[in-house]
C-alpha cells in the first residue's frame, strides 16, 4: 500500500463516523440521561458510558469531532485561499511588491497569535465564526511563503517563456501552469494545516474561549474529562484518543503527499 | 600498471548495463572512455568503486589489489589510493566549508598530518590557480565554474592518489575553460605520473589528449585502441555514428539556402537587470547590441556563459526585459514585451536549452504542442487543430503514439523535439534557439541539428542560434556574432 493512504482513510473513517454516526443514536450531543449519570462504559444504552451530567460520551464525542473538524476545514480553506493568492501574487510580481507583501507576512508572523486570537474573542465574544476567520487568519501565513517560493521556483522555467511565446496572457500562465504546478505542494501543506489547527482550537475551547456549552469540540471534551478523570477515566480517554489519532493520521497523511509532490 | 580492469560487468537490479570491458591504465597514461548518454561510460568508472548503486562483477585491480568482492571497510581504504572529479564541481564541493578546510579534509584522508598553509598554497598553484592565498579562505560560491573545476581536482590529488577518475569534467564548462583543465590533466599525468580514466563526450579533447580510447554502446566495448586513430577512423557502425554526429570546423560545408529580404533588426538594444534589494543597483547585460536577420539566414551568437547572449536573444524574441533601443520587423516597430499581440507573438518563436525544464510537467505532448495553435491560431477548430498536431509530431520525427506522454517520460532527445514542434505550431518566421543543443550528449544533438538542418530548407526558417558550439554553428548558420561581456565584438 503506498504510503499516505492508512491515514487518509482513517481520517476518512472518523470524519465520517462524526457526520453519520448521531443518525444512528438514540441520545443526542445535549440530551441528558437522569436515569444514568456517570455510567462506567458498556452500561445499558451508553456505549461508552455518560459524562457528569448523564449525557451520552459516544454522542458528545462524535458532535465535538464534527465541530473540530468543520473548524479545521474551514480554517484551512481560508488559509489555502489567502494564502495561495498572496503568495501568488508577491512571487510573480517579484521586486519591491514582493519585498513589500512579505514584509507584512513577517510581520504578522511576529504577532503572538494566541494573544491575537484571545483578544478578538475577548472584543467580540466568542462566537464559532470568530474561531474560524482568526486561525484562517493566521494560518495562511505559511502558505503564503510556500506557494511564494514554488512561484519563485517555477516562473524563471523556460516552460513559463514558452506559454508566454505561445501567447498565454499572465492570468493564463498563472491558471493554466503555475496553479497546476503548484497545487501539489499547497495542498499537502494545507493537510499539515489542519492538524495545527485542530490542535489550535482543541487548545482555545479546552481555555474556554472556543466553542459554548451545550456545543463542544474535542477540546472541551478533553477539558471536561481531565477534570473527572479520576472518577471516570473514559470521559478523558475517548476524546483523547480521537484527537490523538486524528493529529497523527494527518501529519502522516500531510507528510506522505508532500513527499511524494515535492521531492 | 596502476589499475586494469577486466571483464567487468555490472547490474542495476537486475538488469545488466555493463558486460565484459576491459582496459589497462599504467602511470601518466590517459584512458578515454566514450559513447552515447546510456552506454555505461560512467558505471564503467564509478562501479568498482562502490561508487554507485550498482553491482559490479569481474574483476578490478588497483595497484595490483581487488576492489571487487571486497567489504565496504577495505574498499574505503581502497578507494583513498583514487582520487575523483565529477561533472558539476558546482554540486561535489561542500558549500559550507572554505576550498582551504575542503583541501585539508582531502589530504588527510589517508592518514598523513594536517598540510600547512604552504602545502596547500602550493597544491593550488600547481592546479593553476591564481591568488591561491585568497581561494583557500573563499567558498566555493565565490569560485568561477572554471575555478571550482580547478579546486575540486586539486582535492581529489591532494592525498597524492596513483589514478585519477574524473567524469566530465569538462562539460560544464564552455570552450576555452575546457582546453585549460585539459592542459592542466596533461601536465598532472606528465609531474605526478597520474594516471588518468576520463568520461567525456568531448571528442576532440579525447583524441588531442588521450592515450587510448574505450568506445561503449550499450555496455559493451564496440572498439578500443589508440585514441587518435578510435575517434578519426572508427571502424564499428557505433564509432561511425558517434564521430559523423559531431560537428566537426573541417568538414566540407553544406550548401546554404538562399537569404531574402530584411526580417528583423536591432537597434541599440541594451538590457539591464536590478539587482536584489531596496536600492535597486543595476547590472547591465546587454550594451547597446545591433542585430540584423533576414529573412531563411540563420545567425549564430557566440560568446562565454555569462557574455549576454542569451539576454539578447530573449529581448528580441520578447520574452525577457529591454531597457533601451528598438526592435523592428520588415522596417515595423515590434511593440514591447507587455505588448505583444498574436499577430506579433506568432512571428518569432522559441527553443531552450533544457528540454526537461521547457515543457509543463502537468501536461501530455498533445496539449504542450496544441497550446500555441489555441492562443495563437484562433481560426483553427479543434479537429484541425489535433490534425494539425499530428503532422507538427510527424515533421520533426515523433510518431502518434507521443500524443499522450507526459514530458517526465521523455528522453532529452524527445523533449527537444516536442519543444520544436511547439515551437513550429504557430508557423513562424524566426526561430530563437537558445543552447538548443547544447544540454544533449553528442548523438542526440547531432539528430536535432540535422533536424534543423531540414527545417531550414524546407521551411525558410530565420534562425538566432545562441551556442557555445562553434562547430554546430559553423554548421548550421550563415554568419556569427560574437558576444563578449555584453557587448556584440565582432559579425
Amino acid at each position: 500500500m503506498r504510503p499516505g493512504v492508512l491515514p487518509l482513510a482513517i481520517v476518512a473513517g472518523i470524519a465520517l463516523a462524526a457526520i453519520l454516526g448521531p443518525l444512528l443514536l438514540p441520545w443526542s450531543y445535549d440530551a441528558i440521561d437522569w436515569s444514568a449519570v456517570r455510567a462506567p462504559p458498556l452500561s445499558p444504552g451508553h456505549l461508552l458510558g455518560t459524562d457528569a451530567v448523564g449525557r451520552d460520551l459516544l454522542a458528545r464525542t462524535l458532535a465535538g469531532t464534527r465541530v473540530t473538524l468543520a473548524v479545521a476545514g474551514a480554517a484551512a480553506g481560508v488559509a489555502l485561499a489567502i494564502g495561495t493568492l498572496w503568495g501568488m501574487i508577491a512571487g510573480w510580481c517579484g521586486g519591491r511588491i514582493d519585498e513589500a507583501m512579505m514584509r507584512i507576512v513577517d510581520a504578522l508572523y511576529a504577532l503572538p497569535f494566541m494573544f491575537v486570537v484571545i483578544l478578538l474573542m475577548v472584543v467580540f465574544g466568542r462566537s464559532i465564526v470568530l474561531v474560524f476567520a482568526g486561525i484562517g487568519a493566521v494560518e495562511w501565513l505559511t502558505m503564503a511563503r510556500v506557494v511564494r517560493g514554488e512561484v519563485l521556483r517555477l516562473r524563471h522555467r523556460p516552460f513559463i517563456l514558452a506559454a508566454e511565446a505561445a501567447g498565454a496572457g499572465t492570468s493564463a500562465i498563472m491558471t493554466r501552469h503555475l496553479l497546476p504546478n503548484l497545487a501539489g505542494v499547497a495542498i499537502a501543506y494545507l493537510l499539515l494545516t489542519v492538524p495545527q489547527v485542530v490542535m489550535v482550537e482543541s487548545f482555545l475551547s479546552f481555555l474556554g474561549l472556543g466553542v459554548q456549552e451545550p456545543m463542544t469540540s474535542l477540546g472541551i471534551l478533553v477539558h471536561d474529562g481531565a477534570e473527572d478523570m479520576d472518577v471516570a477515566a473514559a470521559t478523558l480517554l475517548v476524546p483523547g484518543a480521537v484527537l490523538v489519532t486524528l493529529l497523527v493520521a494527518l501529519t502522516r497523511a500531510g507528510e506522505a503527499l508532500r513527499d511524494r509532490l515535492a521531492p | 600498471m596502476i589499475y586494469a580492469v577486466d571483464g567487468l560487468m555490472a547490474t542495476i537490479g537486475g538488469q545488466h548495463i555493463l558486460s565484459g570491458v576491459s582496459f589497462s591504465l599504467d602511470a601518466g597514461e590517459c584512458v578515454a572512455l566514450v559513447g552515447a548518454s546510456g552506454s555505461g561510460k560512467t558505471t564503467t568508472a564509478f562501479a568498482p568503486f562502490g561508487l554507485l548503486p550498482a553491482m559490479a562483477g569481474g574483476s578490478a585491480r588497483l595497484e595490483g589489489e581487488e576492489l571487487i568482492g571486497c567489504s565496504g571497510t577495505t574498499l574505503r581504504g581502497l578507494r583513498a589510493r583514487a582520487g575523483f572529479v565529477f561533472q558539476q564541481p558546482a554540486t561535489a564541493l561542500a558549500p559550507h566549508l572554505t576550498i582551504g578546510a575542503q583541501l585539508a579534509e582531502a589530504w588527510r584522508q589517508t592518514g598523513a598530518p594536517r598540510p600547512t598553509h604552504e602545502e596547500l598554497v602550493a597544491l593550488l598553484a600547481e592546479v593553476g590557480l591564481d591568488e591561491p592565498e585568497r581561494l583557500l579562505a573563499a567558498y566555493p560560491h565565490r569560485l568561477s565554474g572554471g575555478q571550482r573545476q580547478r579546486a575540486m581536482i586539486a582535492c581529489a590529488i591532494a592525498h597524492r592518489p596513483a589514478l585519477l577518475v574524473a567524469d566530465e569534467p569538462t562539460s560544464a564548462l564552455d570552450a576555452p575553460l575546457r582546453a585549460g583543465i585539459m592542459r592542466l590533466f596533461d601536465r598532472l599525468r606528465q609531474t605526478r605520473g597520474l594516471a588518468l580514466l576520463l568520461v567525456s563526450h568531448d571528442l576532440p579533447a579525447v583524441a588531442g589528449h588521450a592515450t587510448r580510447a574505450l568506445l561503449l554502446d550499450n555496455g559493451h566495448v564496440v572498439e578500443a585502441g589508440d585514441a587518435r586513430t578510435v575517434l578519426t577512423y572508427p571502424v564499428s557502425r557505433e564509432g561511425r555514428a558517434l564521430v559523423t554526429a559531431m560537428p566537426r570546423l573541417d568538414e566540407p560545408l553544406p550548401p546554404r539556402p538562399p537569404i531574402g529580404a530584411p526580417l528583423l533588426e536591432a537597434r541599440g538594444v541594451s538590457v539591464d537587470y536590478a539587482l536584489p534589494g531596496w536600492r535597486r543597483r543595476r547590472l547591465e547585460a546587454v550594451k547597446d547590441a545591433d542585430l540584423r536577420i533576414a529573412e531563411g539566414e540563420a545567425v549564430a551568437l557566440v560568446g562565454h556563459s555569462g557574455s549576454g547572449k542569451s539576454t539578447l536573444a530573449r529581448a528580441i524574441g520578447r520574452l525577457g526585459p529591454q531597457s533601451g533601443g528598438s526592435v523592428h520587423w520588415r522596417g515595423a516597430a515590434l511593440p514591447p514585451r507587455a505588448r505583444m499581440r498574436t499577430g506579433h507573438r506568432r512571428l518569432i518563436q522559441p527553443v531552450f536549452q533544457d528540454p526537461a525544464a521547457s515543457l509543463d510537467p502537468r501536461w501530455t505532448v498533445a496539449e504542450i504542442v496544441a497550446e500555441p495553435l489555441l492562443r495563437l491560431r484562433p481560426e483553427l477548430d479543434a479537429r484541425q487543430r489535433a490534425e494539425k498536431v499530428r503532422t507538427l509530431l510527424d515533421e520533426v520525427g515523433l510518431a502518434s503514439d507521443f500524443l499522450d506522454r507526459r514530458p517526465a517520460t521523455l528522453s532529452g532527445g524527445q523533449a527537444q523535439r516536442v519543444a520544436i514542434a511547439r515551437a513550429l505550431a504557430p508557423e513562424p518566421e524566426l526561430l530563437l534557439l537558445d543552447e538548443a543543443t547544447s544540454a544533449l550528449d553528442v548523438l542526440i544533438a547531432g539528430r536535432i541539428l540535422d533536424l534543423l538542418l531540414r527545417l531550414q530548407r524546407t521551411r525558410r526558417l530565420a534562425m538566432l542560434f545562441v551556442t557555445h558550439d562553434a562547430a554546430a554553428a559553423r554548421k548550421l548558420c550563415h554568419r556569427t556574432i560574437a558576444m563578449e561581456a555584453g557587448r556584440i565584438v565582432e559579425r
